[in-house]
């Protein structure tokens, strides 16, 4: 079997790192902090299972991702969120994305950064070594936060094939709903970033964007 | 949407034969027809685990059961017959997937639903036959497995190796597999092979997006990712010699070659610019639909009519991308048996689409009827003598092509009079997923999997091998279980062939 997986990674197709290894390098900080408000969420434990409760146990540990492999915790892929505040929901065919902050403006990045790390198994490949910058125009919040992910989705899907490892919405208007962001990251590489899922686009299939004085928090699901 | 219990719900479900079940108006409101899905008793479990599950839900979060989607398509304006969810059914957007529905041109209120075909425009299945066997191919696995890797761009972020410029892209748009032709990518008889002839007339590429070309372009000869392959299968088991014999295959341990894939970025990309203007249209003409993911247009509106052609369009992209895999397949074969693809007699048998919507014929209360027919994840089936098929099927049906999961048989089967009738000539596409990706993910080990898989002595190729396991064959429904619903609910099992390899 570790001859195949040798075989594997030598492939043209990228130099996809082999076994779990890769998983036990130090990960990103920033914007790894832990979501301290969990238990108002508890009510989308029920459908979501519990991903996130999993997950809280790492958080709660700060920084020691090293003690385990996330990607054969039993948690699978959901373990993603240690880069962020969000989380990947069950949907048979496709993933559904939440994302939180401590304001809307953050919820959006955040979605936008989960949406970024479907796309390759190893986030921490993507260095921020360049920038782009998107603008986003929609008639309401909900068209806004899918023009926003389209935009990106696009700058990924064609030149400059754009991965960004971190959003920062410069300028967000919820009045005439219009947005500009930068993201920082690099041109995508399979041979320097393990292939993840491709997304094929942003749906308004059961969207939600929740934002009130406790809570900001947005729901997408994203085909796949 | 009405909230009942799960036992309220089930009063508006009625089986009607062994695999057959109704679903009654009132199931979900405006229900201009009633919806009817086939479902043997292990994939009937799957189907109402998703029902309930709903239920307890109470509408929060989550997402529709494949059974109320099909019960909301049966709300849409200008539905004829029934909204069909075919055996390998589930909750899809807006349409389950697995879900036909037709449409009468002849009603100026008829819709057009770009969730009706899907993001993956002309996602599709095309198989090729060779002359190698078994004993020919086992003693090359992991070199020809690697050699197709090597030849076939695939996974997220990889670019066609195929030049291409704007102009060829505005070309191929239009002129579909005529464009693979006149390049040398394909053989004149291929198209023959193919649904449409691998080329639908009404594309105009002018109703694609720039942004959707831009997306195009570099991905053309992609493979993609997800649940796309390529696929060496030998022949398992032969049911009907006949068929089977009309195409191509002819014995036991015959090798043959799948390729699953789409429209890739491009025909995305005119979903989600369509979906963009048809919600605006939906205020506009007052359109009403149970859900704000059926958005629609008028099959005769302005919008309706640009969706129709740039669907075309993308459709037509699917077919070149096939074609292009086809030309990459071919010469990794002709490299590894020092041979040429002619002589390895590696034919088209043939071509199908999984998600499209097509103008058809069909008789309906014994009058025949225009059509626009949504296919979202099944397959077209038309019986023998049908004018659409090639001569090489007249007789025996067109070949059906099923794809199983890594791991798993696929199949061939032959359309039917008895399909033709009762579900405008579909049928199913493959096993349908079962569990959730994130469900995967949690529950298999992409170790296990792998293992797995050479265990049963296939040979792999991935791009994302830590993802494996969302494609594992545990994640899927069986797809026997789906083939054999097909064939007790009146479609025929043909040909068979089960696979090894990539």
């Amino acid at each position: 079997m570790a001859d195949k997986r040798t075989r594997d990674s030598e492939s043209p197709g990228g130099e996809h790192d082999s076994d779990g290894k890769i998983e036990k390098q130090p990960r990103l900080e920033g914007n790894a902090s832990p979501r301290d408000d969990h238990g108002d969420y508890g009510e989308y434990e029920g459908d979501d299972n519990k991903g996130g409760v999993d997950d809280e146990e790492n958080r709660g540990g700060g920084d020691g991702y090293d003690d385990d492999d996330p990607y054969d915790d039993g948690a699978g892929g959901d373990s993603a969120n240690i880069y962020g505040k969000y989380e990947y929901l069950d949907h048979t065919a496709d993933v559904q994305i939440h994302a939180w902050g401590d304001s809307l403006k953050e919820a959006f990045e955040q979605a936008v950064q989960a949406m970024f790390n479907y796309m390759t198994t190893d986030f921490s490949t993507v260095e921020m070594t360049d920038e782009h910058e998107v603008e986003a125009q929609g008639e309401d919040l909900q068209s806004l936060l899918f023009h926003l992910m389209d935009e990106w989705l696009f700058a990924f899907s064609a030149e400059p094939y754009f991965i960004a490892q971190k959003i920062e919405i410069t300028e967000f208007d919820t009045e005439n709903f219009r947005i500009k962001a930068k993201g920082y990251g690099e041109e995508f590489d399979i041979s320097k970033h393990p292939q993840g899922t491709e997304v094929k686009a942003i749906t308004y299939s059961n969207m939600q964007i929740h934002d009130s004085d406790e809570k900001h928090e947005v729901f997408v699901i994203i085909d796949i | 949407m009405v909230v009942r219990t799960y036992q309220d719900e089930l009063k508006y479900l009625e089986r009607i034969n062994s695999v057959t079940w109704r679903i009654k108006k009132g199931f979900v409101e405006n229900m201009n027809v009633e919806g009817m899905f086939f479902v043997n008793e292990f994939l009937e479990k799957l189907m109402f685990d998703e029902l309930k599950q709903s239920c307890r839900s109470g509408g929060f979060g989550g997402f529709l059961p494949g059974m109320k989607q099909i019960g909301n398509v049966a709300a849409l304006p200008g539905i004829v017959g029934k909204s069909i969810g075919l055996p390998d059914v589930h909750s899809g957007y807006g349409f389950a997937i697995g879900n036909m529905a037709a449409f009468d041109m002849a009603d100026p209120n008829s819709v057009i639903s770009p969730g009706g075909v899907g993001f993956d425009i002309n996602c599709g299945v095309r198989l090729l036959r060779t002359n190698l066997t078994e004993k020919d191919v086992l003693p090359v696995r992991e070199q020809l497995a690697q050699s197709l890797f090597d030849h076939i761009p695939v996974g997220v972020g990889s670019k066609g190796i195929i030049p291409m410029n704007a102009k060829d892209l505005e070309e191929c748009l239009e002129m579909g597999m005529d464009w693979s032709l006149r390049e040398g990518y394909s053989w004149a008889e291929d198209k023959e092979h193919c649904e449409e002839y691998g080329r639908m007339l009404q594309a105009d590429p002018s109703k694609v997006s720039p942004r959707a070309k831009k997306r195009g372009l570099p991905q053309l000869g992609t493979l993609g990712a997800g649940n796309h392959y390529t696929e060496i299968q030998v022949v398992d088991e032969i049911f009907d010699e006949y068929a089977a014999k009309k195409m191509g295959i002819e014995f036991k341990g015959q090798i043959c070659v799948m390729i699953h894939c789409g429209s890739r970025g491009l025909g995305h990309q005119v979903a989600t610019d369509s979906l963009v203007v048809m919600e605006k249209v939906m205020k506009r003409d007052n359109i009403l639909t149970n859900d704000r993911q059926l958005a629609c247009a008028k099959i005769n509106s302005p919008e309706g009519q640009d969706y129709l052609k740039g669907m075309a369009s993308a459709a037509n992209y699917a077919w070149v991308n096939r074609s292009s895999m086809t030309f990459l397949a071919r010469q990794a074969f002709a490299k590894m048996f020092e041979s040429t693809p002619d002589d390895l007699d590696m034919h088209i048998i043939y071509d199908v689409s999984h998600n499209i919507a097509k103008v058809e014929e069909h008789f309906l209360d014994g009058k025949q009827k225009t059509l626009l027919v949504h296919r979202k994840g099944s397959t077209r089936a038309f019986p023998p003598h049908h004018p659409l098929i090639p001569v090489d099927y007249q007789l025996t049906g067109q070949p059906v092509l099923i794809g199983g999961t890594m791991g798993t048989c696929s199949y061939v089967l032959t359309g039917t009079e008895q399909g033709m009738n009762e579900t405008f000539g579909t049928t199913c596409h493959g096993a349908g997923r079962a569990l959730s990706r994130a469900k995967s993910r949690r529950n298999l080990d992409y170790m296990d999997v792998l293992n797995a898989l050479e265990e049963k002595g296939i040979s792999i190729r991935v791009a994302s091998p830590k993802l494996v396991m969302e494609e594992a064959p545990e994640s899927y429904k069986n797809v026997t279980d789906v083939v054999d619903t097909c064939w007790w609910a009146g479609r025929q099992a043909g040909g068979r062939t089960s696979l090894s390899g990539p």
